[in-house]
């Protein structure tokens, strides 16, 4: 079976890339855009939709709703925990990266953290676009290697008898992190919990929501 | 590969640059390749070559740009490896700006683009008829070397002994996907203890999860 596709030359074309591209990030990606209007390849006013949809509609607010869900309906959380892609569909949110979605959950005894040390899968039709830290190479690196050292960073401290649990997404399945509710909003109307949720803690990488 | 982008367990990248801001976009520029990439794929690509594509990028430009200039380096890259342009072509683009020499694709509203988001919840995994190898708390072992292609073992988890969490059925497996060679093959969770992957987590309760296919795997008969 031969390759579709040719590693050597796309390798040989980054060398010519690293020196041909514009000198800028921002010049870079209008090249590329400009040639692909130019050859009737991409319409602008899609990228324009794009954009809005990953900035408006698709985000964090769509994981803090099934978390909020979840705290609030016990037969939810057993379905988001059995089957979270069905689950989230419920909400209207399956979508790019979510067709194998796992939801790890967090209790007393454990915390979950996820990574991609490979490139930077992240579930997006749930999340939107990842943070900044999440892409870098420091987090990619530590994740696996010092949880505990990196949750420090971010404000994190895991108690000796808590169990960290790393999720290195290298397939196709991306994870969600379900934080525990905090003390005292089990009350709190669902639209109120979504308030507390925060994108980090979806990750791991925040653990102690509070009560605001 | 054993590239540069294989960044698990690597030291010397400093700490995180921690951010709870929640804004998808930082600049104009970062928002138009996100655009771009969901509007624009080569015929027959597969995300197992678009991600190869990513870990050719020469390793200073892996590290020193920033994280959507090396989807546009990659993007660029699959583009000309296509057809769909040339190298010549992006030194002169500022000149070929002044009109479309085709007529651009309709444009596709909010409700269409989220409406394609939902239809983009791609399944990668299909009935076959093999068996699964491994069952659900067997102990198995990782291969201990890679292959000069894609591949998603990371260097980090080879040769190591682990336990069968979950068999989450038969994937796409993206060694030959990156070639454009769809086959199938079982893909487990497979649990690691801290203290098997790293030294200094010696006695650790801690516990990293890796999802792997069949072939990354053979069971641990020691």
């Amino acid at each position: 079976m031969s390759s579709k596709f040719d590693a050597g030359k796309v390798a040989e074309i980054h060398q010519h890339l690293h020196s041909h591209l514009p000198s800028e990030s921002a010049l870079r990606v209008k090249a590329l855009e400009t040639l692909l209007v130019d050859r009737g390849l991409v319409n602008p006013q899609t990228i324009d939709a794009w954009v809005e949809a990953y900035t408006d509609q698709i985000g964090p607010k769509r994981g803090a709703r099934v978390v909020a869900r979840a705290w609030k309906d016990a037969e939810y959380k057993k379905r988001l925990l059995q089957d979270a892609p069905a689950a989230i569909d419920e909400l209207g949110y399956l979508g790019k990266a979510t067709a194998h979605l796992k939801v790890v959950e967090n209790t007393d005894q454990v915390h979950n953290l996820v990574v991609c040390t490979l490139c930077s899968c992240y579930p997006f039709s749930i999340l939107g676009v990842a943070p900044a830290w999440y892409k870098a190479a420091a987090y990619r690196s530590r994740a696996v290697r010092d949880p505990r050292g990196v949750l420090a960073e971010f404000g994190v401290t895991i108690d000796d008898d808590i169990e960290v649990r790393v999720w290195d997404s290298t397939a196709e399945l991306r994870y969600l992190v379900l934080p525990q509710c905090p003390p005292g909003a089990e009350d709190m109307s669902e639209d109120a919990l979504t308030e507390l949720v925060s994108r980090n803690s979806m990750i791991g990488t925040d653990r102690n929501l509070v009560k605001s | 590969m054993d590239g540069i982008h294989d960044l698990g367990g690597k030291q010397g990248y400093g700490p995180i640059e921690v951010d709870t801001d929640e804004t998808p976009f930082h600049h104009d520029w970062e928002a138009r390749e996100w655009g771009l990439a969901q509007s624009a794929r080569t015929p027959g690509i597969t995300i197992d070559w678009w991600r190869h594509c990513r870990e050719l990028i020469a390793p200073e430009d892996y590290l020193g740009r920033p994280y959507f200039d090396s989807w546009a380096q990659t993007d660029f890259a699959t583009y000309i490896e296509a057809g769909w342009m040339t190298l010549e072509d992006i030194g002169r683009f500022d000149a070929v700006g002044v009109g479309a020499e085709d007529d651009p694709p309709p444009a596709l509203s909010l409700q269409q683009v989220l409406q394609e988001d939902h239809s983009h919840a791609f399944r990668f995994d299909a009935e076959i008829e093999a068996d699964p190898l491994f069952a659900v708390g067997q102990e198995v072992i990782t291969a201990s070397h890679g292959h000069a292609g894609h591949t998603r073992l990371p260097q980090y988890a080879r040769g190591r002994r682990g336990t069968i969490q979950a068999c989450n059925g038969a994937h796409v497996f993206p060694d030959l996907s990156a070639s454009g060679i769809e086959i199938h093959q079982y893909c487990y969770s497979v649990m690691f203890t801290a203290d098997e992957l790293w030294a200094e987590a010696s006695g650790s309760r801690d516990k990293v999860f890796l999802d792997l296919w069949e072939s990354y795997l053979a069971g641990d008969n020691e």
